[in-house]
């Protein structure tokens, strides 16, 4: 049993401390929006918000983040209108949508801590995220254009 | 009131089993009748096909195919509203997981449920253009019987039907909620549906009807189904393939918390646990032997491109004719030939929700509740059926949108459904399987190698008056559909498809297929045969260009003479980019290539620094006949740029006595966002009918790339990933 704060509020995790936070977060907390992509930290589909900091959730044990506030994609907005994702609808970003939790959190966190990121910072920042859809040319204006108009 | 019946004619529109099959939903909603049948209440049943509306004026269409990224839940339900003259803002769209009527089935799949080869749209176009009109019509009629009018007097526009001489209106939500009966409208002749002058709805770059959900991380895939009592699966699959599990040890698996069963298979060991972290960490503590016989145990990816080259080069292999023109055999042996000689490795498809599948079977073994992700939903019923011994209707079909595909879920992928249908059924539970990343890469079905021999006889001027294609590489076709094989003919249209090269005039030209044992598990990937066989064929043509001493762009207008929408894409890419402009350490390089009906011509900017590779940016121009849905297709073709991109850089699966050596993307890396060239897109209609884009972006991309670093450099290259990347 692990106490956990998530998008606000404080649960409860019927977990060992070693869970993994991805699947604690998907399968005992039912927020199937954070992503499985590998595991390895190697392709960002899992991407949760760690006070505020992009981070792999698959690479994290619940026991790690018990002091932590932890967001996921369903916390972000009450009702997904955060300026990223208002900014994806307006660049028509995802295509299987597989991996567009993932970017959309570690954007959020981008702009959240530089609201007006160059090119190269937002190329820096994504390169942690695979899209195999190939999305990548519309994630970099939907960020540009959240950082215009957010 | 009368209302002329018209007669049906097409079993797919209107009669479902000899029953009502297309209908206006709605409590008093519409429905058709048979042919010649008389006029009776609505029925208050659950009646559909395509189209439902219901009283506040909302539609729902309905889609054939499956949604795994390109757009079909928008751009199919956009050719139906078209026709209906919808309110496309009233438009939801619904995903078709079972056809029994054969109703919704791809005509140009043999009226099956199947999303490949970039065909919905196409198949599709004409066949919803009817559903659409058919409902618009039954709409006609019975506003023309409610308001006791002609029906030839009664209009529609943005979901609303208009009496012109009374000045009555309705909205269709209104309609659909009268109580009248409804009459029978027959098939609509193509010639009365709308020209592309007047598509309201279709060619605009209406919103994607699935993406606000994919903001929000609202999307169900089959990974994310859950059931009451359902437990996790993780699979101990065999090192190599058809080997066999000997379970020496099962007791430490089973002393993991959360693991609630050990269930031996004939080619796996299955631990069944709680939650997905404790099935892994029970399979982790198996104590598995295999058989250690399988013959793939020889199987190592080098020697494979050896044996390829050798039969691309050995004149008296028995190769397959898959496209002969012109007259003759020619001299290939003659002096003055030119060969080129171009190597494609293996590619794994890296889709990135892992495969995998929840089934939960009824209690007599012989029904089940399927949830998968599939590019064919008709293909996968039949296999569950078959994995129980039971019969269709017993199955229960969910098809989930999926997390990417790109041909790995074709009729190809049924391992995972397979093995939750048999787990479930012996573990009496539902049961979700999953492939973690390293077992998808370790198990793929990879698009195999191929060597590609060209052989040119040229005219004085240096053009082909004689052309040879030959690609050595085993058969997708025969590992993947065996049932569908034909061992005579050994046509491989996965493989070969694209080496015909139809637009070009080569003279005498044949391409050919050299077919070797497979030496991995294969299905087509992003592309299919267009991929490797464009590439080798554009690469070779740069280099009789720079032989000739004639531009790649002069010399492809000779040879394209014959086809005015190849020269229309080739024109139109060299305007866009401004080609051979590149600025100062960059140069441009060209391809044409087609997939299937749709043209294009591909424009690459490359510059090399410090040994490293760059593409800078990337100009596209497509015909694609008409465009239904211009974003979304944009939104394709910059997928597969990127996908062809990532096939230049990195892209490479390598096997060593049968196993793949790769394990994650740590070492299989598609391309990133720091790779990707600025991408710009432009859209060449010539009216043809819609033709498809899920894979047209791939196969100019490698041959641009190569030709604009040929132009650089002085030299391109001929193998796929680009060997200069390891330099
Ligand atoms: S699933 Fe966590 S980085 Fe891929
Ligand atoms: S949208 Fe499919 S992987 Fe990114």
């Amino acid at each position: 049993m692990v106490n956990l704060n998530v998008n606000g509020r404080a649960v409860e995790v019927n977990a060992a401390p070693e869970t993994p936070l991805l699947w604690a977060l998907r399968d005992e907390l039912k927020l199937k929006g954070t992503r499985y992509g590998c595991g390895a930290g190697m392709c960002g589909a899992c991407t949760v918000h760690i006070d505020g900091q992009a981070a792999f959730a698959c690479q994290m044990t619940i026991g790690d983040v018990g002091g932590s506030e932890i967001t996921t994609i369903e916390g972000l907005s009450e009702t997904g209108d955060h300026s990223v994702q208002q900014a994806w609808i307006a660049e028509q970003v995802p295509q299987c949508g597989y991996c567009q939790s993932g970017q959309i959190m570690r954007a959020a966190a981008l702009l959240a801590r530089n609201p007006r990121p160059s090119r190269q910072e937002i190329v820096d920042e994504m390169s942690a995220n695979l899209c195999r859809c190939g999305t990548y040319p519309r994630i970099i204006r939907a960020i540009e254009r959240a950082a215009q108009e957010g | 009131m009368t209302v002329d019946t018209i007669r049906p004619t097409r079993r797919g529109f209107l009669m479902g089993s000899g029953a009502l099959s297309f209908a206006l939903l709605a409590s008093g909603a519409a429905t058709i009748l048979p042919a010649g049948a008389e006029a009776q209440p609505l029925p208050d049943g659950r009646v559909t096909a395509w189209v439902t509306i219901t009283p506040d004026n909302r539609m729902t269409i309905m889609f054939g195919s499956a949604e795994m990224g390109q757009g079909v839940s928008t751009s199919l339900p956009m050719i139906v509203a078209e026709e209906l003259d919808a309110d496309w803002s009233t438009v939801a769209s619904e995903q078709v997981s079972s056809d029994p009527e054969g109703v919704y089935g791809n005509p140009m799949a043999g009226g099956v449920l199947f999303a490949a080869g970039s065909s919905s749209v196409e198949g599709y176009f004409t066949y919803l253009r009817q559903a659409g009109a058919q409902a618009r019509q039954i709409l006609i009629q019975i506003a023309a019987a409610h308001w006791d009018v002609p029906a030839e007097e009664v209009t529609t526009h943005r979901s609303t039907v208009l009496h012109g001489p009374t000045g009555a209106s309705m909205t269709y939500g209104e309609v659909a909620a009268l109580p009248d009966p409804v009459w029978p409208s027959g098939e609509m002749p193509e010639a009365e549906l709308k020209p592309r002058a007047d598509w309201a709805i279709m060619g605009t770059d209406v919103e994607r009807l699935d993406i606000p959900g994919k903001t929000t991380g609202a999307p169900v895939y089959s990974i994310d189904v859950e059931l009451p009592d359902m437990v996790h699966a993780a699979l101990l699959l065999p090192p190599v393939e058809g080997e066999t599990p000997t379970l020496n040890s099962d007791a430490a698996a089973r002393a993991v918390e959360g693991v609630v069963d050990v269930i031996v298979m004939d080619h796996a060991v299955a631990v069944l646990a709680r939650s997905f972290p404790a099935a892994l960490a029970g399979r982790d503590a198996l104590d598995v032997g295999w058989t250690e016989t399988s013959p793939f145990r020889m199987a190592n990816s080098a020697d494979e491109l050896v044996a390829l080259a050798e039969a691309a080069d050995d004149m008296s292999a028995d190769a397959v004719v898959w496209e002969s023109r012109g007259s003759g055999p020619a001299d290939f042996a003659a002096a003055g030939v030119v060969t080129g000689t171009y190597t494609t490795e293996h590619v794994y498809h890296a889709q990135m929700e892992p495969l995998n599948a929840v089934a939960s079977v009824d209690a007599d073994g012989m029904g089940a509740e399927i949830w998968l992700g599939t590019q064919s939903q008709t293909a996968s019923i039949l296999i569950a059926a078959a994995v129980l011994g039971t019969t269709p209707d017993r199955i229960r079909f969910h098809a989930m949108q999926m997390g990417g595909a790109f041909g790995r879920r074709t009729v190809f992928a049924r391992e995972q459904m397979r093995d939750a249908l048999l787990l479930s059924r012996a573990s009496g539970r539902p049961v979700k399987v999953i492939w973690t990343r390293e077992d998808d890469v370790k198990n793929g079905w990879l698009r195999p190698a191929t060597v590609q021999r060209l052989d040119a006889v040229l005219d004085a001027e240096g053009y082909p008056t004689a052309l040879r294609h030959r690609i050595a590489s085993p058969s997708i076709f025969q590992f993947a559909m065996p049932d569908r094989w034909n061992p005579e003919t050994r046509r491989d249209l996965l493989v070969m498809e694209g080496a015909e090269s139809a637009e070009y005039a080569f003279g005498t030209f044949q391409a050919e297929h050299v077919l070797l044992p497979r030496q991995s598990r294969l299905s087509a990937w992003r592309g299919i045969g267009w991929a490797p066989n464009c590439f080798a064929r554009e690469c070779f043509l740069d280099e009789l260009a720079g032989r000739a001493g004639t531009d790649p762009v002069s010399y492809r207008r000779r040879l394209l003479a014959g086809s005015p929408r190849a020269l229309a894409v080739l024109d139109a890419a060299v305007e866009m980019s401004g080609f051979g402009t590149a600025p100062e350490g960059r140069a441009h390089g060209l391809a044409f290539a087609g997939y299937k009906k749709t043209l294009a011509t591909g424009v690459a900017e490359v510059s090399v620094e410090d040994g490293q590779l760059r593409v800078h940016r990337f100009w596209a121009a497509i015909d694609p006949g008409m465009v239904v849905h211009p974003q979304a297709y944009r939104a394709q073709v910059e997928g597969g740029i990127l996908f062809g991109l990532s096939s230049v850089l990195r892209e490479r699966s390598t096997f060593t006595a049968g196993q793949i050596d790769q394990s994650n993307f740590y070492d299989y890396e598609p391309v990133r966002i720091a790779d990707i060239p600025e991408i710009e897109v432009r859209f060449v209609e010539s009216g043809e009918p819609p033709s498809g884009g899920g894979e047209i972006g791939v196969p100019m991309t490698a041959p641009a790339i190569s030709n604009a670093l040929r132009r650089l450099t002085g030299e391109g290259s001929t193998r796929l990933p680009f060997p200069a990347q390891q330099a």
